[in-house]
C-alpha cells in the first residue's frame, strides 16, 4: 500500500540500551516525562482536555508552576528520573506562560531528567512570539509542536481558535528558523472543510519546513461547546465517511512529500519522529506531572513514587504495573509544594493485562508488534489465545504479518477500536482500579 | 383452635381480568388484618418476583395466611391465594382454584365485565367454588358501579346484587369483603385421622433447605420428621419443616384438615417434586390421588441459545430449575448453524415467554438469544407421514411437502359496541373467521372467531389495544388444526442462509413480512466494518433487499497526555455491547433481531 509506513526512528534507552519487552515491566526509572500545563488563553470549541481559560497576570500559574518544580525534584529524588531521556511540556497552552516561568520549568527539568534527548514543548500560534522562542531555545527545548489545526480562517474560527492562517504560517516560519525540530496539529473533518481546503492545509504546512506533522480527525465530545451546539444530530462535516476519505488524503499528500506515517496521526521526515510519541505506544515507563497528567510505571518505580507520595494505595502483590492519573484540580494543586498530599487515581494491571495493552498500544504504531513483544505475549497470554485474536484480525483485514512482525493495515488503522479492542480483550479481567481518600 | 376443626378457616384465591387490581385488594387485606404493618407495606407484596413488581403484574401464585377478627367475635384463619390474570396464565388459576373453597371475583369498576373475567368465572364455577364478587376502584370518577353489577349478572349469570363495592387503593370496602367471605365461603371439610392426602399446587427451589412445596391438607396432616410418599412422582421424602407465610414463612408445628402451608422436603433434585400431585404417608397410603392438574399445553415455541456456547448445560440446569414452579415449561434440545446449541422451548403463550426468558437472564445471569416465536404446524408428507414441526428449521423441502396445517384459536373479544367495526377489520387483516357476536349489555359486545395462534402471536394484542383505545379485551383457547397455504421465508445476512431467522408464514403475507423485516433489521443492526445486505427468500427467490451500510471510519479518541486508561474504558464499554451481539459469520447481529419479526409494523 503506498505509503504504509517503514519503521521509524527506534527509541533507545539514554544508556545506549533498547530495553526488551520482559525488561520494560522493571526498573525504578521512567522513560519519558510529561508535565502538564493546564491554563489556556480561551477554551477552543472543541476541547475537553484538562485545561481552563485563565486570565494571562493571574497569579494562579506562577503558584502552579513552583508546586510543579517541586514535584519534579520529588520525582528525581526518590530516582523515577535517572534514565528517562524524551520529555514533553504539554496543555493546555504552556507558550502562554510568562517566559520566565515557563524558562524555569523547562530548566527544572532538565536539571531533574539530566539525560534527556528531546524535550518538546506544546505552543499556540498566538502566544509563540519571538520572546517565547528564544526562551525556549535558551532553555533547552529541542522540538515544540504548534496547535495549528487548519489553514482557513473561518474554519480556525469556527473551531474557537485565537489564530488566524497568517499568523500560524508566520509563527511556526519562525520556530522552524529557530532551528527548532517543528511538528504541527491538523484536524479534519471540522466545520466548512472540504477535501480541496483540507489538501491546501496540508501542502501549505508541508511548504513551511515542518519535519513533523500530527493529523487527527475532530472529534465532537459531550460537554464541549460543540457538543452542545451539535446536540444529538450526527452532521454531514463529521461523518465516518468523511473522517476516513480525508484521512487517506492526507496520507497520500503527506507520503507524497517524503513523510512516513509511523504511528496512526503522526507523519515525519526521516529522522524527526517523536521519540515521546512513540513511548507512549511501546510500553515504555513514563511519569506525568501536573493536573490531570497520567503516568504508567513498573511496580518497581512505583514503589519509588510511594516514597514521597505515601498515600498512594498499596500495590498489590500481582500488580506489574500501575497507571496512574493526578486527579488534584489546579488550585488545589498548585498549593502543594510535594507530592505528599496530591490525589491521583490508580489503576493496577496484572502482567497479562499489561501484556494485552502492550499489544492493543504496538497497533497504533506502523511498526506493530515485533517478535519480541509478540513472544513475550505468547508466554504470558497464551499462544492459542493470542494466534486466535490474530486470526479474527487478519481476516478483516485489520492486521497482518511482515518479517515476523505483526502490522496494522490502512483498514486496521481506520477501524481502530475493533482492532485494539480485539487485543485488549486478551487481558485476563479488568484493571482495579483505586483512588487515594 | 384445634387442628381439627375447620370451621374457622376460609380458603380463597383472588381472581380477575389483568390490572383489575386483585395484588392491592391482596395487600390491603394483609394490612387490615395486621399482618403486615402499614409502615413495612411495599405495594405488590405477593409479588415477590422483580419482574412481577417492575410489570405490575402477577405470575405466580403465591399463598399467605391472615387471621381475620370478625364482627362475629371470632378470629377466622384465611389462607388467600394470589392469582396471575394475564390469559397465558390460566392454568397457573385453574391451580390456584383446585386448592379453594371460595373465590373473590373482582370486576373493575370503570372497565366492567373483560375477556378473562368471564374465563375465570367459568374455572371458579367449574370448580365449584363459592363466588364472592367484588368491585373494585369505585374510588374512581369514573366507577360504575351500578353498571357492572348488572353487567356480571347478564354476563356471568352470577347473583351480584349483594356483590361488594371496595377500594383496593384507598381502602374501603375491604372490611366488608371480609365478612363477606366469612360468611359466602364454606370452611373446608376433611378426615385428620384419615391417611394423609394433601395437594402440592406451587413449589420453588431454595439452593439451602432444597425444594420446597405448598400444598394444601385435604385430609390428614403433616409433621416434621414424617416419611411422606409423592404418588404421581413414586418416590419419598422426610419432611425437614413445616409452616406457613404470614407472609414471611413461619415454621409451624403441624398442617392441619383444610390448611395451606409449605413443607420443607429437603429434596436437591429440582425435578423430583411435581405440582399437581399427591402427597401421603409412605406408611398409611391413601388409596385414591387427588385428580390434580389438567396438563398445560404449550402453544407457543421459540428457540433459546446462549450467546456463548459454554453457558449452554447452565441453561439446562436453569430451565431444569424453572420447571420446579413453572410444570408448563417443556424443551428439547435444538442446533442452530447460526447460532450453536440451544433449545426449543414450549411456552403457554408470549407474556410467559418473555418472562421466562427474563428469569432466565436475571436469576441465573445468562445472556440468551430468543428465536422468532413459531406454533405446533401439523406438515403431511407427500409420503403420507404426518411431522409436527415446531421451527421452521426443521420444515422438509417444499417438494416432499403435502399440505400443512396449523393450530386455530377460538378467540373471543369483549369491547365496547362503537369498536366492534375495528375488531372485525382485525379479525379479517389476520386471517380469522367470525364465529359469533353477543351484546353482553348496552355497553359490551362479546365476538367470538376462530383465527390462527401464529396471527395471535405476532402483534395481534398489541394491535387490538391500539385500535380499540384499549378497551378490547382477549381471551382465547384452542379450536382445532387447518390447512393453509403456507411457506418458509428465509433470511440472508451478507449472502448466508441464517436458519435462526427463517419464518413460517402465509403464502399471502409473505411479501409484505420480509420487506418490513428486511427493513426492520436494518434498524437493529448496527452499521459495522463491511456492508451488510440483509436478503428476504422463499426457496432460491430474493424476494426483498435492504443493506446495512459499512462504517468506513471508527472512533479514534486522541490519547492526551497518555491516558491509556481512558481509551480501554471506551473498549470495554465497546465489548460490554459485543457481548450482548451474536457473530454469524462476519456480522455482528444483536439479540433483539432474532425477535424483530414481532416488531414489523411498529414505528
Amino acid at each position: 500500500m503506498s505509503g504504509m509506513p517503514s519503521s521509524a526512528d527506534v527509541p533507545i534507552r539514554c544508556d545506549g540500551h533498547e530495553a526488551s519487552w520482559p525488561e520494560r515491566l522493571h526498573g525504578t526509572s521512567v522513560e519519558a516525562l510529561y508535565v502538564h500545563v493546564p491554563f489556556c488563553v480561551r477554551k477552543c470549541a472543541y476541547c475537553d482536555f484538562s485545561s481552563w481559560a485563565t486570565p494571562r497576570d493571574d497569579a494562579l500559574m506562577e503558584r502552579y508552576l513552583d508546586a510543579l518544580c517541586a514535584h519534579l525534584g520529588d520525582a528525581c529524588d526518590a530516582g523515577l528520573l535517572t534514565q528517562c531521556w524524551t520529555a514533553y511540556v504539554g496543555g493546555g497552552t504552556p507558550s502562554m506562560l510568562a517566559p520566565s516561568d515557563l524558562g524555569r520549568l523547562v530548566r527544572t527539568m532538565r536539571a531533574a531528567a539530566p539525560h534527556l534527548r528531546e524535550l518538546t514543548c506544546e505552543a499556540n500560534p498566538d502566544s509563540l512570539t519571538d520572546e517565547v522562542l528564544r526562551t525556549l531555545v535558551k532553555s533547552g527545548v529541542t522540538r515544540v509542536s504548534i496547535g495549528v489545526q487548519s489553514l482557513q480562517d473561518d474554519e480556525l474560527v469556527a473551531l474557537g481558535r485565537l489564530h488566524d492562517a497568517r499568523q500560524a504560517e508566520e509563527r511556526v516560519a519562525a520556530a522552524v528558523a529557530c532551528g527548532l525540530d517543528v511538528s504541527v496539529d491538523l484536524m479534519c473533518a471540522t466545520p466548512l472543510q472540504t477535501d480541496e481546503r483540507w489538501l491546501d492545509t496540508l501542502r501549505r504546512a508541508c511548504a513551511l519546513g515542518v519535519g513533523h506533522v500530527s493529523v487527527y480527525p475532530l472529534q465532537i465530545e459531550e460537554g464541549t461547546a460543540l457538543g452542545r451546539e451539535v446536540g444529538d444530530a450526527d452532521p454531514d462535516w463529521n461523518d465516518s465517511e468523511v473522517q476516513a476519505h480525508r484521512m487517506e488524503l492526507a496520507e497520500e499528500l503527506l507520503t507524497g512529500k517524503g513523510y512516513a506515517r509511523y504511528e496512526v496521526a503522526s507523519y515525519a521526515l526521516p529522522g524527526k519522529a517523536c521519540a515521546h510519541n512513540q513511548a507512549y505506544w511501546s510500553g515504555r515507563p513514563y511519569l506525568g506531572l501536573g493536573t490531570g497528567a497520567s503516568s504508567m510505571l513498573t511496580a518497581e518505580a512505583y514503589e519509588a513514587l510511594r516514597g514521597p507520595w505515601p498515600r498512594l494505595p498499596k500495590r498489590r502483590e500481582d500488580a506489574a504495573r500501575v497507571r496512574l492519573t493526578v486527579t488534584s484540580p489546579r488550585d488545589a494543586l498548585a498549593c502543594n509544594h510535594s507530592l505528599a498530599s496530591l490525589d491521583a487515581e490508580v489503576e493496577l494491571l496484572t502482567a497479562n493485562q499489561a501484556a494485552a495493552e502492550d499489544l492493543m498500544l504496538s497497533m497504533r504504531m506502523a511498526r506493530g508488534a515485533d517478535p519480541g513483544l509478540l513472544q513475550h505475549a505468547r508466554q504470558l497470554l497464551g499462544e492459542e489465545t493470542l494466534d486466535d485474536a490474530v486470526c479474527w484480525c487478519q481476516a478483516r483485514g485489520l492486521a497482518h504479518w511482515e518479517d515476523g512482525r505483526l502490522v496494522p493495515t490502512h483498514e486496521g488503522w481506520l477501524m481502530g477500536n475493533e482492532l485494539y479492542g480485539a487485543l485488549w480483550d486478551l487481558a485476563e479481567g479488568t484493571p482495579i482500579t483505586i483512588e487515594t481518600s | 383452635m384445634s387442628t381439627y376443626d375447620t370451621s374457622h378457616i376460609r380458603n380463597f384465591s383472588i381472581v380477575a381480568h389483568i390490572d383489575h387490581g386483585k395484588s392491592t385488594i391482596s395487600d390491603r387485606i394483609l394490612e387490615l388484618t395486621h399482618t403486615v404493618e402499614e409502615r413495612d407495606m411495599e405495594s405488590q407484596l405477593l409479588d415477590t418476583m422483580d419482574i412481577e413488581r417492575e410489570r405490575g403484574i402477577t405470575i405466580k401464585s403465591n399463598a399467605v395466611r391472615v387471621a381475620y377478627d370478625a364482627d362475629d367475635g371470632e378470629t377466622y384463619q384465611f389462607n388467600l391465594i394470589d392469582t396471575p390474570g394475564h390469559v397465558d396464565f390460566t392454568y397457573e388459576v385453574s391451580r390456584s382454584l383446585a386448592a379453594c373453597e371460595g373465590a373473590v371475583l373482582v370486576v373493575d369498576a370503570t372497565q366492567g365485565v373483560e375477556a378473562q373475567t368471564v374465563s375465570n368465572a367459568l374455572l371458579a364455577m367449574n370448580a365449584n367454588l363459592d363466588i364472592v364478587p367484588a368491585i373494585n376502584k369505585i374510588d374512581l370518577p369514573s366507577a360504575e358501579p351500578e353498571r357492572v353489577r348488572e353487567e356480571i349478572e347478564e354476563a356471568l349469570a352470577i347473583p351480584a346484587e349483594d356483590a361488594v363495592c371496595v377500594s383496593g387503593k384507598t381502602g374501603e370496602g375491604i372490611h366488608d369483603l371480609l365478612e363477606s367471605i366469612v360468611f359466602l365461603v364454606r370452611a373446608p371439610q376433611g378426615d385428620g385421622d384419615a391417611p394423609l392426602k394433601a395437594l402440592i399446587l406451587d413449589s420453588y427451589f431454595d439452593a439451602y433447605r432444597g425444594v420446597v412445596a405448598t400444598v394444601r391438607v385435604f385430609d390428614g396432616r403433616i409433621r416434621p420428621g414424617e416419611t411422606l410418599y409423592m404418588m404421581q412422582a413414586g418416590s419419598s421424602f422426610l419432611v425437614d419443616d413445616v409452616g406457613v407465610k404470614r407472609p414471611l414463612e413461619t415454621p409451624l408445628p403441624e398442617l392441619g384438615v383444610g390448611e395451606v402451608g409449605y413443607v420443607v422436603t429437603g429434596l436437591k433434585d429440582p425435578g423430583a417434586v411435581h405440582v399437581g400431585d399427591t402427597l401421603t404417608y409412605d406408611a398409611n397410603r391413601t388409596d385414591e390421588p387427588l385428580p390434580g392438574y389438567r396438563e398445560a399445553k404449550p402453544m407457543v415455541f421459540t428457540g433459546l441459545f446462549p450467546i456463548d456456547n459454554k453457558e449452554y448445560e447452565n441453561l439446562r440446569d436453569a430451565l431444569e430449575k424453572l420447571r420446579v414452579n413453572d410444570p408448563s415449561l417443556t424443551w428439547s434440545p435444538e442446533t442452530s448453524v447460526a447460532l450453536g446449541f440451544g433449545f426449543r422451548v414450549g411456552f403457554l403463550g408470549l407474556l410467559h415467554m418473555e418472562v421466562v426468558k427474563e428469569r432466565l437472564e436475571r436469576e441465573f445471569d445468562l445472556d440468551l438469544i430468543g428465536t422468532s416465536p413459531s406454533v405446533d404446524y401439523h406438515v403431511y408428507t407427500t409420503s403420507g407421514e404426518m411431522l409436527d414441526i415446531k421451527s421452521p428449521q426443521d420444515l422438509p423441502r417444499p417438494e416432499q411437502i403435502d399440505r400443512i396445517e396449523e393450530p386455530y384459536l377460538k378467540a373471543s373479544v369483549i369491547v365496547p359496541p362503537e369498536y366492534m367495526g375495528a375488531v372485525i377489520q382485525l379479525v379479517i387483516e389476520h386471517r380469522g373467521i367470525q364465529d359469533n357476536m353477543v351484546y353482553l349489555s348496552e355497553n359490551s359486545v362479546e365476538v367470538t372467531f376462530y383465527i390462527p395462534l401464529a396471527e395471535l402471536i405476532l402483534d395481534f394484542f398489541d394491535q387490538l389495544k391500539s385500535r380499540t383505545k384499549g378497551y378490547a379485551s382477549l381471551d382465547y383457547e384452542f379450536a382445532d388444526y387447518r390447512a393453509s397455504d403456507l411457506v418458509k421465508l428465509d433470511i440472508l445476512l451478507a449472502g448466508e442462509e441464517v436458519d435462526a431467522l427463517s419464518f413460517i408464514v402465509h403464502k399471502d403475507k409473505a411479501y409484505t413480512l420480509a420487506r418490513g423485516l428486511c427493513d426492520k433489521l436494518k434498524e437493529i443492526i448496527p452499521r459495522q466494518q463491511f456492508e451488510v445486505p440483509i436478503q428476504g427468500a422463499i426457496g432460491n427467490k430474493i424476494i426483498s433487499r435492504s443493506t446495512v451500510k459499512a462504517v468506513r471510519k471508527d472512533v479514534l479518541a486522541k490519547c492526551y497526555g497518555g491516558d491509556i486508561s481512558r481509551k480501554r474504558k471506551l473498549l470495554e464499554k465497546q465489548k460490554e455491547g459485543k457481548k450482548r451481539m451474536k457473530s454469524i459469520g462476519t456480522v455482528d447481529v444483536p439479540q433483539e433481531a432474532f425477535l424483530a419479526v414481532l416488531k414489523v409494523g411498529d414505528e
